[in-house]
């Protein structure tokens, strides 16, 4: 039932996607990106039952598969935007956001429902709910930075090009882009901090072994991030930053899809508190 | 002939030099005393004046263009050789082509709206304005909006100091926090620091190997004068650096730049280089984070900007039509209201008459329901005869053929004041109306 309210969500923000990039190519008509950030807004709307009815399906353990994450982490981009338009007031920003979170939803959209084995009780732990929702929350702010990058290389290539043509007037000014991006980061990089504590909480209690490729992977980006955040205190800014900010949403992307495809390769697919390899059926 | 419509008689950049211009042009009370005058002269029913420094044209909902004329012989003798008169549909066309700024040196600017609204708002104070030009200006003001709105006509930057805001507004947002450095005393560098001042710059700092002309240059922009030998640090402190020496080779080097670089530690740096021979380095613009552009780049830009325009008037020209069109319609139909709703009026009354006629002789024989019948009969036959005639008469006026309504009035013996401005109105939209738009109204009614 989850995944057909999840196909209607996902309907929703193809449609405000549309909106928004109908209002980008023109600027004139702004009651386009008005209607996509309340289509957008009902599709999350919507997006959260999804998710409700999940947890109700499936008592939380589907978070642990590639759909659940990945349902997980467009949810929180598309509410980071919905928050980031109330500040911000970027209807450009959502022409860029909004179609690269309905492409990332696609495999969510179609993937085995397959849900791991995890101890009941374990779900239920508030420390893992901690862990997963600001796992998820700093990815999606890294995944929004990363558009704002994107945004920034564009803009850089008219500006510095002397091109001055469509982009050059739709997109926002550099600085404005250069300093969201870091935002984002930094923010991100905050929120990200709070899911390795908890995670490495429940770490402790669950697992006598050490690290397995997920966690090698979760400190790898989290070290990723906060040697970003770093780098802009010693005065890394502009075009450097903004290739950094799709770079390291682009290791996210891989890495996570990888650990989910390659079977067994992580224990946090289930199989807790026993080396994983061994039982997975080759 | 009594019948009034609109005359046009100015001159513009286009058709008088500026000696001729300036001593036309008129404003403030001089401009009312004018209107006043215009108003005054016989014939004449409704006048407004737009006077700007590019133009001057009077317009008269009058009998003839003499008093139009008047107003510019009077004041030179030569203007008289230099005006363009307009009539009827010609003049209105003008008109919403002058509000849209399709007529102006800069095509799509946005003032030019702004003082034809004023020489409207003058002629109402002083009464020389009525119902006419009421209606002919804010049909003109509803075009000038349209195309706004549905044209990108007023897109893009038509100056250099224009362009140089919009490039810097992209880079850095708004400029509040950071500093501003004019090098050297050029002109066009003057122009551009001042464009500038509205994107809220926190200081500007002006250098230049004279230190006399950099003083003066420096209250003139309301900056801060540094000697030349600071400029390095100069370099360091700003954010946009426009360059306009008479120097004849470059003035920043490559190398001084990429030092400058390390020095902000990579903060952006936009250089702009208004000389001719350039003062700045081209490899300038391959550092990272430095962003360089030279007249050429900016001319470019303008350039662009113009040939959109271009395109874009001519999405602009097929609404002034449409609105012209919709204009001259709406007072000819206007004007054959009158003998229509005469018409109507004297042939109810008959009905009316004729009806009670009928009922007072038969009186008794009829019930309730019965009287209606006879009424309703009579209403009908009042309907179906005029229904013809009145679908003619409104397209006869709508395509600008004023003899109808007058022949109509004749035919049925209808005397009334109305019909004698019902005549003239609509026999003066046809004098100015060529016979394609004739055509295209009339298939719209077919």
């Amino acid at each position: 039932m989850s995944i057909v309210i999840l196909r209607i969500a996902a309907l929703l923000y193809a449609v405000g996607a549309a909106g928004y990039v109908v209002y980008f190519a023109r600027p004139r008509h702004r009651e386009a990106a008005t209607f996509g950030f309340w289509v957008l807004t009902a599709g999350f709307a919507l997006h959260a039952a999804a998710i409700g009815g999940g947890c109700a399906e499936f008592g939380g353990r589907e978070f642990f598969t590639l759909r659940g994450g990945i349902e997980l982490l467009v949810w929180l981009i598309v509410g980071a935007y919905l928050l980031l338009h109330r500040i911000y007031r970027l209807p450009a920003l959502g022409a860029f956001v909004t179609p690269f979170a309905l492409v990332l939803l696609v495999p969510a959209l179609f993937a085995n429902k397959g849900h791991p084995e995890v101890a009941p009780e374990m779900v239920r732990s508030p420390v893992l709910a901690l862990h997963v929702l600001s796992a998820m929350l700093g990815l999606a702010l890294f995944g929004i930075a990363c558009g704002v990058g994107l945004m920034y290389l564009l803009q850089e290539r008219e500006v510095k090009g002397k091109r001055f043509g469509a982009l050059f007037s739709r997109l926002p000014s550099l600085d404005v882009l250069d300093r969201l991006g870091q935002r984002l980061v930094r923010l991100g990089f905050v929120v990200f901090t709070v899911a390795l504590v908890a995670g490495s909480v429940i770490a402790s209690a669950t697992w006598k072994t050490p690290f397995d490729p997920q966690q090698v992977v979760f400190i790898a980006v989290w070290a990723l991030y906060g040697l970003m955040v770093q780098l802009r205190h010693s005065g890394w800014h502009g075009r450097r930053y903004a290739v950094l900010t799709l770079v390291g949403f682009f290791i996210v992307i891989t890495s996570m899809v990888s650990l989910k495809v390659v079977p067994g390769i992580t224990r946090h697919a289930g199989n807790y508190g026993a080396p994983s390899r061994t039982e997975v059926p080759q | 002939m009594s019948g009034r419509e609109l005359f046009l008689v100015g001159l513009s950049h286009r058709s008088a030099p500026i000696e001729v211009r300036e001593r036309v042009a008129l404003s403030g009370d001089a401009l009312k005393d004018a209107l006043v005058q215009l108003k005054g002269h016989d014939g004449v029913g409704e006048a407004f004046v737009v006077s700007t420094c590019n133009r001057v044209e009077v317009y008269v909902h009058a009998e003839s263009d003499q008093a139009a004329r008047a107003f510019f012989t009077s004041r030179s003798r030569e203007a008289g050789d230099h005006v363009y008169v307009r009539q009827g549909v010609e003049a209105v066309r003008h008109l919403f082509r002058v509000s849209s700024s399709l007529e102006s040196m800069v095509v799509g600017e946005q003032q030019i709206l702004g003082q034809v609204k004023e020489a409207y708002g003058l002629a109402s104070a002083v009464q020389a304005a009525g119902s006419y030009v009421s209606r002919l200006c804010n049909r003109a003001f509803a075009t000038a909006k349209r195309i706004r709105t549905e044209t990108e006509i007023g897109q893009g930057a038509t100056s250099m100091s224009q362009v140089a805001v919009e490039l810097v507004e992209k880079i850095f947002g708004d400029l509040s926090g950071r500093a501003v450095l004019l090098v050297g005393a050029g002109k066009m560098g003057a122009l551009s620091a001042k464009a500038l001042a509205v994107l809220g710059a926190d200081r500007i700092l002006v250098t230049n190997r004279s230190s006399e002309r950099g003083l003066a240059l420096a209250t003139q922009v309301g900056g801060l004068f540094r000697t030349w030998e600071e400029l390095p640090r100069l370099l360091v402190e700003s954010d946009v650096v426009i360059v306009s020496t008479g120097a004849p080779s470059y003035v920043l080097t490559g190398e001084m730049v990429h030092a400058v670089m390390k020095a902000r530690r990579s903060r952006s740096l936009c250089l702009i280089d208004l000389a001719v021979p350039r003062n700045v380095d081209p490899a300038c613009a391959d550092l990272s984070e430095v962003f360089a552009y030279d007249v050429d780049d900016l001319e470019n830009v303008v350039e662009s900007t113009q040939e959109a325009r271009r395109g874009e008037a001519i999405r602009a020209e097929a609404i002034v039509e449409a609105e012209v069109m919709a204009f001259a319609r709406e007072r000819e139909t206007r004007a054959a209201l009158p003998v229509l709703s005469q018409l109507r009026r004297h042939a109810e009354a008959i009905a009316r008459a004729e009806a009670e006629r009928t009922l007072g002789h038969l009186g008794a024989k009829l019930d309730e329901k019965g009287k209606k019948s006879v009424e309703a009969m009579a209403q009908a036959i009042v309907n179906k005869l005029l229904h013809g005639p009145t679908t003619r008469l409104k397209e006869a006026a709508a395509s600008g053929d004023g003899t109808l309504p007058g022949a109509a009035a004749d035919l049925f013996g209808i005397e009334n004041d109305d019909r004698a401005e019902a005549h003239g109105a609509a026999g003066g939209g046809d004098g100015g109306q060529p016979g394609g738009e004739r055509a295209t109204a009339s298939s719209d009614h077919g």
